[in-house]
C-alpha cells in the first residue's frame, strides 16, 4: 500500500517532515496536510513522530527557502512532493541548484513560485481598503494562492499608522494589524466585526471612480488590454470596476 | 466649484501624459505614512488598457503658454480650475490609504510665471511630506524656465522629476510650442542629472515625446531618445501617439492615433535600454521608419540572417539577446543552465522560454527545429508577421510594465 506522509499544514512542519524523510532515506509516494487529507482505500496515512534529526534551515540557502515557501503558499495539488524533490536536489547540488533546468522539480517549483509572487504583486495593487466606523481600514479579496502573509507584510510597511484588517474570503483567514504587529486569525477566532462604512467613505469612493473614468483616453479604448492586466477574477473587490461588472452580467 | 468638478477638469487635462511608473525609488520610510516599492505597483487599469499607478492631476489647467497640440493652451476656450495645496493633499491621502494609488503625479499649467508656478508646486509637496507625513511616491513635473534653486527644492521632495520634451526637433518645437524652448528643458535635465541622489529624485527622471503630430521620422525620434539616455541618464522616454484635441492648420488631422507606430517605438526603445542596440543598428537614412508589420528586433534579425542561426549552447549573452523572442531573463537562464548540461529544444520549453519566434533563429547542439530548407528569409518573415499580428490582437499594446 502507498504511504501518504502527513504534516500539520504549517510551513515549519512541512520542512521538518521533509527533513525526516530525507534523513530516513524514505521516498514518499505522497505528502499531504492532515487538514486536507481524506481517508481512502488506496493509501495509508502515516505520521512520523521523530525527533527532528536535521534542521533543514541550517543547510538551505535563503533563495532556496524563499522559493520553497512561495511554492508552499500555492494551491498546486502535489506541491509537497515537488518541494520534497526540490529540497533533495538542493542539498545535492547546493548553490548550483537553480542552474539545473534539466530537472523537472526545479522548473516546476520556479514556475509555481513565480505565479505566487505574481499574484501577490497584483493584489498589492488591487486590494481596496474601506474606512469603517471606529476608523479602521478593511479590505477583502479572493485569490488562487494563499498570499495573505505576503500582503500583510507589505501593508505593515505601508499603512503603519492605521489599524487595518485584510480578509481572504475564500480561505476565511484574517490578518489584523494593531500598529505594532500582525495577527493571523481564522473566522472562529475573530470577534464579530462591525462592517459599517464611515460616513465619508462614499464621497471618497465616488471621487476615485470619477478619476478612474476621466483618466481613460477614449480614442485609445482597449478593454481587452485592460482585462489582460486586471483579470476579471479580481473585479468583485475592485470598486471602480463595479459598473463594468454589472454591464457584464446584463 | 466642487472638489469633484475640479478633479474631473484637472485629471482630464493630465491624462495625456503617458508616464505611469512608480518604480525605481529607494527611499525608506522614516516614520511617515506609506512606502515606495522598488519594482513599482500598478493599482488599476483604465478602459484604454493603461496602468493607473499614480493620482495623475494638474495643479491647474490655466496656462500662459499657447502650445498648439495642448488642450490647455491659452487660446482654447475650456473650463479652468485650480486645486489648493490642501485639496491635493486631502485627495492624495484619502486615495493612498485605501490603496487606490501608489502616489501622486503632479503637473501644472503655467500661471503668472514659471517661478510662481514652481513655488506653488513646492508648497504642495512640502505640505504633503511634512504636515501629512506622506512617504509614498511623488512624480512631479518641473516647470521649464524656472530658477535653478527652485528646481533643487522641488527635487528634494519628489521621487521622480521630469520635463517633457514633447517634440523631437527644435524646428517642430518652434512651430507648435512657440513659448517653450529646448534649452530650458535641457537645463532641467542637466540639473536633475547632476543633483540626483538618495535625497533628490532617487527614481531619476523621464520625459515624453508626442508621436505623429509633426513630420519627424522614427529615426529622428529614436536618435533624440538615444542622445537623451546618453546625456542625461534618463530612466525612460515615453512615446505618446498624437491625439488631435485641438484644430489648428499646423496640426495634422488624423482620424486615429498612430498606436502601432507608438508600439514599435516602445519596442525599439527597449532594445536601446536592455539589449545593447544602437539606433544606427536599427534604422538609417534609407530606412528611417520601422516596419509596421514586424517588430524591430525581428526586422533586424531578418536583415542580418547571415548571423543566424545561433547556437544556444555557445553564443555569448549579447548574441543570445539578438535572437527574436529571447530577452535578458531568458538569456540569463540559458547561460546558467548550460554550465551544467547541454540544452535541447525541449529543455528551453521546460524552462519557460517561448520558442514561437526564437525557433527559426537557433540551433540546439547543432540541430535546427525543422528541415534546414525552412531557414530562408521569406518563410520566416511570413510566419513572424502572422505571429506578431496575433500577439498584438490578443494582448493589446503593452504600455506599462512593472519594471522599467
Amino acid at each position: 500500500m502507498n504511504k501518504t506522509y502527513l504534516y500539520n499544514g504549517s510551513f515549519n512542519s512541512l520542512i521538518s517532515l521533509v527533513g525526516d524523510l530525507i534523513y530516513l532515506k524514505i521516498t514518499p509516494s505522497d505528502i499531504k496536510s492532515d487538514k486536507e487529507y481524506k481517508i481512502n482505500l488506496l493509501d495509508e496515512p502515516v505520521q512520523l513522530n521523530l525527533e527532528k534529526k536535521i534542521n533543514l534551515f541550517d543547510y538551505l540557502s535563503y533563495n532556496v527557502i524563499h522559493i520553497v515557501y512561495y511554492c508552499y503558499l500555492s494551491s498546486v495539488d502535489n506541491k509537497e512532493l515537488i518541494i520534497y524533490y526540490f529540497i533533495k536536489n538542493a542539498l545535492k547540488y547546493k548553490s548550483k541548484i537553480f542552474n539545473h533546468r534539466d530537472l523537472n522539480c526545479v522548473n516546476k517549483i520556479l514556475k509555481i513560485a513565480h505565479n505566487v509572487g505574481n499574484e501577490a504583486h497584483k493584489l498589492k495593487g488591487f486590494l481596496r481598503f474601506k474606512q469603517m466606523k471606529n476608523n479602521f481600514y478593511y479590505a477583502e479579496y479572493e485569490s488562487t494562492n494563499n498570499v495573505i502573509e505576503i500582503l500583510a507584510n507589505h501593508f505593515k510597511k505601508r499603512l503603519n499608522k492605521d489599524y487595518w484588517i485584510i480578509k481572504d474570503v475564500k480561505r476565511n483567514n484574517y490578518a489584523l494589524y494593531d500598529l505594532k504587529k500582525i495577527m493571523y486569525l481564522t473566522e472562529d477566532e475573530i470577534i464579530k466585526l462591525n462592517l459599517d462604512k464611515n460616513s465619508e467613505e462614499d464621497i471618497v469612493e465616488d471621487l476615485w471612480k470619477t478619476f478612474f473614468k476621466t483618466v481613460a483616453i477614449k480614442e485609445r479604448k482597449n478593454l481587452k488590454c485592460q482585462m489582460n492586466f486586471m483579470p476579471k477574477k479580481y473585479w468583485n473587490y475592485i470598486i471602480e470596476m463595479e459598473d463594468s461588472n454589472e454591464e457584464g452580467n446584463k | 466649484m466642487t472638489l469633484k468638478e475640479k478633479l474631473i477638469i484637472l485629471s482630464d487635462s493630465a491624462k495625456y501624459d503617458a508616464s505611469c511608473s512608480s518604480s525605481g525609488s529607494t527611499r525608506s520610510n522614516k516614520d511617515g505614512v506609506g512606502s515606495v516599492a522598488y519594482s513599482g505597483i500598478c493599482h488599476s487599469f483604465s478602459s484604454d488598457g493603461r496602468c493607473i499607478s499614480l493620482l495623475k492631476i494638474l495643479m491647474t489647467n490655466s496656462c500662459i503658454f499657447d502650445c498648439k497640440y495642448c488642450i490647455n493652451r491659452k487660446s482654447n476656450n475650456v473650463k479652468r480650475a485650480i486645486f489648493t495645496p490642501e485639496e491635493i493633499c486631502e485627495i492624495t491621502m484619502n486615495f493612498y490609504k485605501r490603496n487606490y494609488i501608489e502616489g501622486l503625479f503632479l503637473s501644472s499649467g503655467i500661471i503668472k510665471s514659471a517661478d510662481y508656478t514652481m513655488e506653488r508646486l513646492i508648497e504642495t509637496l512640502y505640505l504633503l511630506r511634512s504636515k501629512y507625513h506622506f512617504n509614498g511616491y511623488i512624480h512631479v513635473k518641473a516647470i521649464p524656465g524656472a530658477s535653478e534653486y527652485l528646481l533643487k527644492k522641488l527635487g528634494r521632495l519628489a521621487d521622480r522629476i521630469s520635463a517633457n520634451i514633447e517634440l523631437p526637433t527644435d524646428s517642430s518645437l518652434k512651430l507648435l510650442a512657440p513659448d517653450k524652448n529646448n534649452d530650458n528643458i535641457s537645463k532641467i535635465m542637466k540639473s536633475v542629472k547632476e543633483n540626483k541622489s538618495r535625497n533628490f529624485a532617487p527614481a531619476g527622471q523621464s520625459t515624453q515625446m508626442i508621436i505623429g503630430a509633426t513630420h519627424e521620422t522614427d529615426l529622428d525620434i529614436l536618435s533624440k531618445s538615444e542622445s537623451l539616455y546618453n546625456r542625461y541618464d534618463l530612466k525612460r522616454v515615453f512615446y505618446s501617439a498624437y491625439i488631435p484635441v485641438n484644430k489648428d492648420k499646423l496640426l495634422p488631422s488624423l482620424s486615429l492615433p498612430p498606436l502601432t507606430r507608438e508600439h514599435r517605438l516602445y519596442q525599439a526603445d527597449w532594445l536601446l535600454r536592455f539589449y545593447n542596440y544602437q539606433v544606427d543598428n536599427l534604422l538609417d537614412k534609407n530606412n528611417p521608419n520601422f516596419n509596421v508589420l514586424i517588430d524591430p528586433k525581428a526586422d533586424w534579425a531578418l536583415r542580418h540572417l547571415n548571423e543566424f542561426p545561433k547556437e544556444i549552447n555557445k553564443s555569448s549573452y549579447y548574441d543570445l539577446l539578438k535572437i527574436p523572442g529571447i530577452g535578458p531573463k531568458s538569456a540569463k537562464k540559458i547561460i546558467l543552465a548550460r554550465r551544467v548540461f547541454k540544452i535541447e529544444f525541449n529543455d528551453l520549453k521546460k524552462m519557460g522560454i517561448s520558442l514561437k519566434r526564437a525557433k527559426y533563429f537557433i540551433t540546439c547542439n547543432g540541430k535546427y527545429f525543422a528541415a534546414s530548407s525552412i531557414f530562408n528569409k521569406n518563410f520566416i518573415e511570413k510566419n513572424l508577421v502572422l505571429e506578431d499580428k496575433a500577439s498584438i490582437n490578443s494582448t493589446g499594446r503593452q504600455l506599462c510594465l512593472f519594471n522599467e
